[in-house]
């Protein structure tokens, strides 16, 4: 198939897409020694279009780059058979990727990457007294764009005006971090959440800044910023950001949403009924063999396993419990509640009838 | 206090009461019209009852008690602090230091007599014990070193003689018997028992030599570390202002409960505030149509917070009583602000929990609608470490006095401050009304209320509050509650308790976990200069020579030869509280651990423990549910300055948040360190 990458959310599906013993075919650009004329050895940037056989797959968050290492299985003047080279796969750089066998999740990722109206940028800023974090939460990846830390001392009789002045410089820093990040022409809405008064404090002092300053951008979106509610100005606390009722409507048919809802549930059904939960491997596969899996909740790093055996191994799961008629939730493990489940061993369910005895089978 | 509404919010609730959804005057939450109070920060809905209690009584006794110096030190001498003391040993001394310390003025010969009677003591002491164990070596050191410090301000009046042979002491190191008899040093009273293994020196190299094993190995204490800090000439200096001790109370409670008023009003009782402060604040409060609100103002003082009604950073006041110099922690109440709650009122020795009275609050305090701060502070408190807890049943106005209702409160509260691990002894009960200033810091003058109490008044129960442990004999650590600069300390400065060992000015200290090296420049308390200060005080300081990046809230200041530990991942032995979700592996939280607050995560459950026996279970528990005890092992996202509970209690307790509410209260039972020990973890 022949993929082009359109934004960050693509690459990350490609991550997911390409797995060892693949072939992938890209141009690359590869330096290359040959001898001159004179003797002397030159060094020289060709650019090729080269296939290589997948042997590992790297993707860097903050750059945006998927390097993928492997042998050259093309003919070539410039890089003999079976040399090793490294493709780095970029946004809008056509790639085509050869697969022998396509599984299930294989061709799934691929419809939902290429399913455009799916698409909800939206952007979080995640702030308490002294910290903020600035999210740009995609399809299927949050990107953690800036972090703020100032220290905000408590008030102190007359040092109170230290107090304030802090407080106004952090908030400048956060400004200064959305306008750096924020694209309003990409991101649908700017949801500002924080516990207690901070994010009110800080609306008012953007509006203000930016009717003085006349920051175009602020006073033509600003419909498009909305308040929240967080307990905590920390990176987990997303997970409640997205789950209040304002921000839900929003992005409801996302992905995030979606992954939020589930893991809500699974822990709804520990809660009220802990024998109807579980989690771990060993665990799920026990009761799936009794058939009971009525909610399947995994992580896509299960599925990023070198070891071709256990892929297979996760997506025949999955397949025969979509055949028995459950559900199941791929998270991608660069959404906080999918890194959550991530640490939760990486894969759970939500069970159709207690079974109690699950305790007892050692993990 | 009582009303937490501006009028243009009550004007706002109006309509909202009759239809439908009701607005919190709070956090704007949209609640149902049956709820009593907000759902999600437990504000109560309609507070009107209380708009008829703006009166403003006037003064309050304005007894502003005058310490003398006597009694002070006799309570700070006979302070239980470690019940192996040796009685004996030092009741002369202690005459001597009460002459010396109440009376400088005393004619020189008095003084003279008393110190010199001191000095036999000393002498005497390593023929008395012989071999004395060595746990009543480090509380003889820790007594005779106590009271040699308050002999320095005599010897300092005394003048020549004694200046003299102080100087005797530091040119001749040989002699140890000599040093002792001076008091220059009291642990030589130990050593002279241990084979004279210490040449005892005044310098600190030797003392840091001496200290490398002990830091490194805790349980091995020797007796030594006492005196370590009090032979150097600084320690001595700082004596002249010798003041009484500090204690750190905190003032804690639900939303609403009125802690910020109580606090105003006990400033304003003591003569804190100024008149013309108070006049402003009255006036203003009237103009926002908040006239109740006057003496909650003298403690929120940031806009916002005036502004909305509430208290939500820490507020830091100063006053005197009989035997204390308190400094007051006035904490927020409401469900959001816990977190600064947390930071800023580590630090208490002792608190003080406000109870709403009136009908409904003090029900949505203890969380009948599943949040109640009354509960989750008392928990909070507990596990800083405040064994004594002083309940101030407040707005007692508001239900006429009731002794019904007071029973009523003592013995709902009562049970469960008892599960908390609060002793039953340890909890003192006071009916009072902040805004009536009933029984505050006098005894109650109303009829209805006097009639049926007989107890103390607030400001009693504060003074008699058992006076708090005090650790000066580790080396130096001081937690950063806060980062601040102005004029008087410098570009630099912070704020914090010492939680153990001494600092003075001109020394330098290592800023942890920054590992960055600064000096001290000045030590501030309650706006007065201090040129040293120990543990337990609560004081400013200047920094020089370090920038200002390196010096986060949440630090450690400690003595440079000896690091705080810091942390990458901890196991730590947690409680866990009501919780409604159980906690599994992976449950991402906030970590809060003295000042220090940061997110981390749980890598797994090493075991769960038996509440009655304390014994692991064998089995790895899948998760854990409300009120289990467990270990756990922790992955903290960046490092934190703590020290296991053993070595060090205040650096060594931890609370977990999440989702808004604390989860779990715990003890840091292993430190792993950085890197490298990841491995040895592991196995």
């Amino acid at each position: 198939a022949q993929l082009l990458p359109e934004e960050e959310d693509d690459l990350w599906h490609a991550y997911n897409l390409i797995a060892v013993g693949d072939s992938l075919q890209a141009v690359t650009v590869r330096k290359v020694l040959r001898d001159s004329a004179s003797g002397g050895r030159d060094a020289e940037r060709v650019k090729l279009k080269l296939e290589i056989v997948v042997e590992s797959v790297d993707y860097d968050k903050e750059g945006n780059v998927l390097r993928v290492r492997g042998k050259n299985i093309t003919e070539n003047d410039h890089v003999k058979i079976g040399q090793f080279h490294t493709l780095e796969l970029e946004l809008k750089r056509p790639f085509v990727l050869r697969k022998e066998y396509w599984d299930w999740l294989a061709l799934d990722t691929i419809q939902q990457a290429c399913d455009p109206t799916a698409s909800a940028d939206l952007a979080v800023i995640l702030m308490q007294e002294g910290l903020a974090h600035l999210f740009l939460i995609g399809r299927s990846i949050t990107a953690t764009r800036s972090r703020v830390e100032t220290s905000i001392p408590r008030k102190h009789g007359p040092a109170i005006a230290g107090y304030e002045s802090a407080l106004k410089k952090f908030f400048e820093h956060v400004l200064q971090a959305l306008l750096k990040h924020i694209d309003f022409e990409v991101v649908q809405c700017v949801v500002i959440a924080s516990p207690g008064f901070t994010k009110d404090q800080f609306r008012d002092y953007m509006h203000l800044e930016a009717a003085r300053r006349d920051l175009r951008v602020i006073i033509e979106n600003k419909s498009r910023i909305i308040l929240a509610h967080a307990p905590s100005g920390y990176k987990h606390s997303l997970k409640e950001v997205l789950d209040t009722p304002g921000v839900m409507s929003l992005i409801k048919d996302t992905k995030a949403a979606q992954e939020v809802q589930a893991l809500k549930e699974f822990f709804t059904m520990l809660t009220n009924d802990s024998a109807r939960a579980c989690y771990g491997p060993k665990h799920v596969e026990v009761a799936h063999e009794r058939l009971a899996i009525q909610t399947l909740l995994m992580t896509d790093t299960l599925f990023r396993n070198t070891d071709i055996a256990s892929r297979r191994k996760y997506v025949n799961l999955v397949e025969s419990v979509k055949k028995y008629g459950g559900t199941v939730h791929i998270f991608s493990s660069m959404h906080v509640s999918g890194d959550q489940l991530a640490q939760l061993t990486g894969i759970a369910a939500i069970l159709r009838f207690p079974l109690p005895d699950l305790e007892d089978i050692e993990m | 206090m009582f009303v937490p509404k501006t009028d243009n919010q009550s004007d706002l609730e109006g309509p909202h009461r009759n239809a439908g959804p009701w607005l919190c005057s709070i956090c704007s939450q949209q609640n149902d019209t049956s709820c009593m109070s907000c759902e999600v920060c437990g504000v109560l809905r309609d507070l009107s009852l209380y708009f008829n209690n703006t009166n403003e009584p006037e003064g309050g006794a304005k007894r502003r008690n005058k310490h003398s110096g006597v009694s002070v030190l006799a309570r700070s001498l006979f302070t239980p602090s470690s019940p192996k003391s040796k009685a004996i040993v030092f009741s002369d001394g202690f005459r001597g230091n009460k002459n010396a310390t109440g009376h400088m003025q005393a004619s020189l010969g008095t003084l003279h007599k008393t110190f010199m009677t001191h000095k036999q003591r000393h002498n005497i002491v390593p023929f008395k014990f012989d071999i004395p164990s060595p746990d009543d070596m480090v509380s003889i050191g820790l007594k005779s070193s106590r009271h040699l410090r308050k002999d320095i301000p005599g010897k300092m009046v005394m003048g020549d003689d004694d200046l003299v042979a102080e100087k005797d002491t530091s040119t001749d190191p040989s002699s140890s018997v000599k040093l002792d008899e001076l008091g220059g040093n009291s642990s030589s009273v130990a050593a002279n028992t241990r084979n004279e293994t210490l040449i005892l020196d005044n310098e600190l190299q030797h003392l840091s030599l001496e200290r490398k094993p002990k830091n490194s190995k805790a349980k091995i204490k020797k007796p030594v570390p006492v005196s370590q800090y009090k032979p150097e000439p600084w320690m001595l200096q700082g004596e002249d202002q010798e003041m009484p001790r500090q204690l750190n109370l905190a003032i804690v409670g639900h939303v609403d409960s009125g802690k910020s008023t109580l606090c105003g009003r006990l400033l304003h009782a003591l003569g804190r505030i100024s008149k013309k402060q108070m006049h402003k604040n009255e006036k203003e409060a009237k103009e926002k149509g908040k006239g109740s609100f006057a003496y909650a103002w003298a403690m929120d003082e940031s806009a916002d917070e005036r502004a909305r009604g509430i208290t939500m950073n820490v507020g830091v006041a100063y006053f005197d009583t009989k035997n204390y110099q308190v400094v007051m922690l006035d904490s927020p109440g409401h469900k959001d602000f816990v977190p600064n709650m947390i930071s800023g009122v580590t630090q208490a020795d002792a608190a003080v929990l406000v109870v709403d009275a009136s009908l409904g609050s003090f029900e949505s305090g203890m969380g009948v609608n599943g949040v109640g701060q009354t509960k989750e502070h008392s928990q909070l408190i507990r596990s800083f470490g405040v064994e004594n807890l002083i309940v101030a049943v407040n707005k007692m106005d508001s239900v006429e006095y009731s002794a019904e209702r007071f029973n009523y409160v003592k013995s709902q509260l009562g049970i469960f401050l008892r599960s908390c691990g609060y002793k039953e002894s340890a909890i003192t009960w006071v009916p009072l009304s902040a805004m009536e200033n009933e029984n505050l810091v006098t005894a109650a003058s109303d009829t209805r209320l006097s009639s049926w109490f007989h107890g103390t008044c607030l400001l009693e129960a504060i003074d008699s509050s058992a006076a708090p442990h005090r650790d000066v004999s580790k080396p130096l650590r001081l937690p950063i509650c806060d980062v601040i600069s102005s004029h008087v300390l410098g570009q630099v400065a912070v704020c914090g308790k010492v939680v153990c060992g001494a600092i003075r000015s001109d020394s330098k200290v290592l800023v942890m976990p920054s590992g960055e090296l600064a000096t001290v420049k000045i030590i501030e308390r309650d706006s007065s200069r201090l040129s040293s200060a120990r543990a337990g005080d609560n004081i400013a300081i200047g920094l020089q020579g370090i920038d200002p990046i390196h010096v986060m809230s949440g630090g450690v200041l400690c003595h440079p030869d000896y690091p705080v530990s810091v942390a990458s991942s901890l196991e730590l032995k947690i409680l866990v509280l009501d919780i409604t979700v159980p906690i599994l592996p992976g449950l991402q939280f906030e970590l809060h651990a003295h000042h220090a607050k940061v997110s981390a995560s749980l890598v797994r459950i090493v075991s769960l423990l038996d509440q009655k026996t304390g014994k692991a279970s064998a089995r790895k528990p899948r998760m854990l549910t409300a009120r289990q005890a467990a270990v756990v092992e922790v992955r903290l996202e960046r490092e934190v300055c703590v020290e296991e509970f053993g070595t060090l209690k205040a650096l060594g307790r931890a609370f977990l948040r999440s989702q808004g509410s604390t989860v779990a209260v715990g003890v840091v039972t292993r430190v792993v360190q950085v890197q490298g020990e990841r491995a040895e973890q592991a196995s």
